[in-house]
């Protein structure tokens, strides 16, 4: 039964995914379902802030408690959630464009829906999406590790939200450039998550771009070839930008790229958080010191264990369940909170500033230590 | 229950046997693992760095049986390299039992541009 628990404990995100959806197919003020949940991680995050965990844990045989083919499963199952999420959305884009008129009709028998939107309630239902499409991060970057039939699967994720270029840019530069200039998707001190958002996302995108070009010079091909995975990256996000314009024409674009920003602004997020200001010299090893953890108990469960960074870049073929508290450098915050910190930079920069200067005196080796006191001198910190 | 349903729909333990010929070392391969988690976990020192396919430290010579590939290794591994038979420990599955030679003191690929 332990088991069972320790494994439901991850479905946070598929239940309330579906719960989102259901709030923009149900209509009228439901539209908002997937934005006010969202609100309500930020408040569990930051009330159980004290509350700490040390993954899914091993039972009495040193055997993971996470069950392998279970949560392999559920996030294979994620991409048509996140697929009806988009289509709902779609939906409702389309009778807003088309004037549909209000009305309540009762699908199934059982389940009431308001016909027509507002134009507000169609931005409720956008941000909601977004903020829902924007997890698929989780399972895109687990599957990107995982590899196999999970590869394909998450770039199909990151290209619903056109960021499909992610999956080598993370693996290929970010598994092994991180915190240093070098990799795009770690934040230097003093960036704001603002200005990282727009330099993070561009600069993998460029990574991957640049890693193609490579690729397809030395096996003697076209870089204008279905081999180019910069490329394909962006096809596999024509169903999805062809959907918006069908559905809406400009305000199917523009709630497209709505949608896209708020989830390419959670994954870029994410990485701010994982690995802001930290220090590494060039070639050398890849430590626990390098990342962030974020383990309180909900972050950890909402997010399937991500926030294990210190372990993961490590041990990046381990799965989440496996992934273990290595004592690592910790803000102490979860995700919810360290996102709403972020979203105000002086708010962000004075916290953190005090928790890298931790990291300077406790964790950072000497030479390390020394590129950082350089850094904070540029970045206003010292 | 829950187990008992589960384990239904999970194959038996299964491995394979991976034989470093130059080092004299043989292991065992489960089936699904990584060649290079395998190693690890033996005890033996095989070189690493990123553990996700994208460094080529953890690159051996395959002489004998059959991989299956996680990753396409053209993105690290020359062509050279890959005519001659080398593939990356930490991205690759057993399917037979395989005879890979190692150099242990090899150190990671770079890419030219960074
Ligand atoms: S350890 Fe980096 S490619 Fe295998």
């Amino acid at each position: 039964m332990k088991k069972f628990f320790i494994n439901i404990r991850y479905f946070i995100v598929p239940v309330l995914c579906s719960v989102t959806i259901l709030g923009l197919i149900v209509g009228g003020p439901f539209v908002w379902t997937g934005a006010v949940l969202f609100l309500v991680g930020i408040t569990i995050d930051t009330l159980v802030i004290k509350f700490h965990t040390k993954g899914a844990g091993v039972d009495e045989n040193g055997k993971s408690y996470g069950i392998k083919e279970l949560q392999n499963l559920v996030m294979y199952f994620m991409l048509p959630v996140f697929i009806i999420l988009q289509v709902a959305l779609a939906w409702r884009v389309y009778q807003y464009t088309n004037g549909a008129d209000f009305g309540l009709v009762t699908l199934f028998g059982w389940l009431p829906v308001q016909t027509g939107i507002t134009g507000l309630e169609l931005y409720g239902a956008t941000l909601s999406a977004g903020a829902f499409a924007g997890l698929g991060i989780i399972y895109g970057h687990e599957l990107s590790h995982t590899k196999d039939i999970g590869w394909p699967i998450s770039r199909l994720m990151m290209g619903l939200s056109g960021a499909a270029h992610f999956c080598y840019a993370h693996v290929y530069n970010h598994h092994l450039e991180l915190a240093h200039e070098n990799d795009p998707a770690t934040s230097p001190r003093g960036r704001s998550l603002y200005k990282h958002f727009w330099l993070s996302h561009m600069g993998q995108s460029k990574f991957s771009y640049d890693l193609e070009r490579e690729k397809l010079e030395k096996q003697g091909k076209s870089f204008f070839s279905l081999d180019n995975k910069w490329i394909t990256g962006y096809i596999i996000s024509l169903p999805t930008i062809i959907l918006f314009v069908w559905a809406g024409g400009i305000v199917g674009v523009a709630c497209m790229f709505f949608l896209w920003t708020v989830s390419n602004f959670e994954l870029e997020a994410l990485n701010y958080m994982e690995h802001f200001g930290l220090v590494r010299e060039k070639d050398k090893p890849i430590e626990h010191r390098h990342s962030w953890d974020n383990d309180t108990a909900f972050t950890s469960w909402f997010f399937i264990e991500i926030g294990r960074q210190c372990d993961h870049h490590v041990r990046g073929e381990t799965h989440f369940w496996e992934l273990e508290d290595v004592g690592g450098p910790n803000p102490g915050w979860g995700y919810f909170t360290g996102f709403t910190l972020a979203l105000v930079p002086p708010l962000w920069h004075a916290l953190i500033k005090k928790k890298l200067d931790h990291w300077d005196n406790t964790f950072a080796n000497d030479a390390e230590r020394e590129i950082a006191t350089k850094i904070n001198k540029q970045a206003s910190y010292a | 229950m829950f187990e008992n349903v589960l384990n239904f729909f999970i194959k038996k333990d299964k491995h394979f046997v991976a034989n470093v010929v130059n080092a004299n070392k043989t292991l065992k391969v489960r089936r699904g693992e990584k060649l290079l988690t395998a190693a690890l976990e033996n005890g033996i020192k095989w070189p690493h760095y990123c553990r996700v396919g994208s460094c080529g430290t953890c690159r051996c010579k395959l002489l004998e049986g059959k991989i299956r590939p996680l990753t396409d290794f053209g993105y690290v591994l020359g062509a050279e390299q890959l005519k001659e038979g080398y593939i990356l420990a930490c991205q690759s599955i057993l399917k037979s039992e395989i005879k890979v030679e190692l150099n242990f003191k090899q150190k990671r690929i770079r890419r030219t541009k960074i």
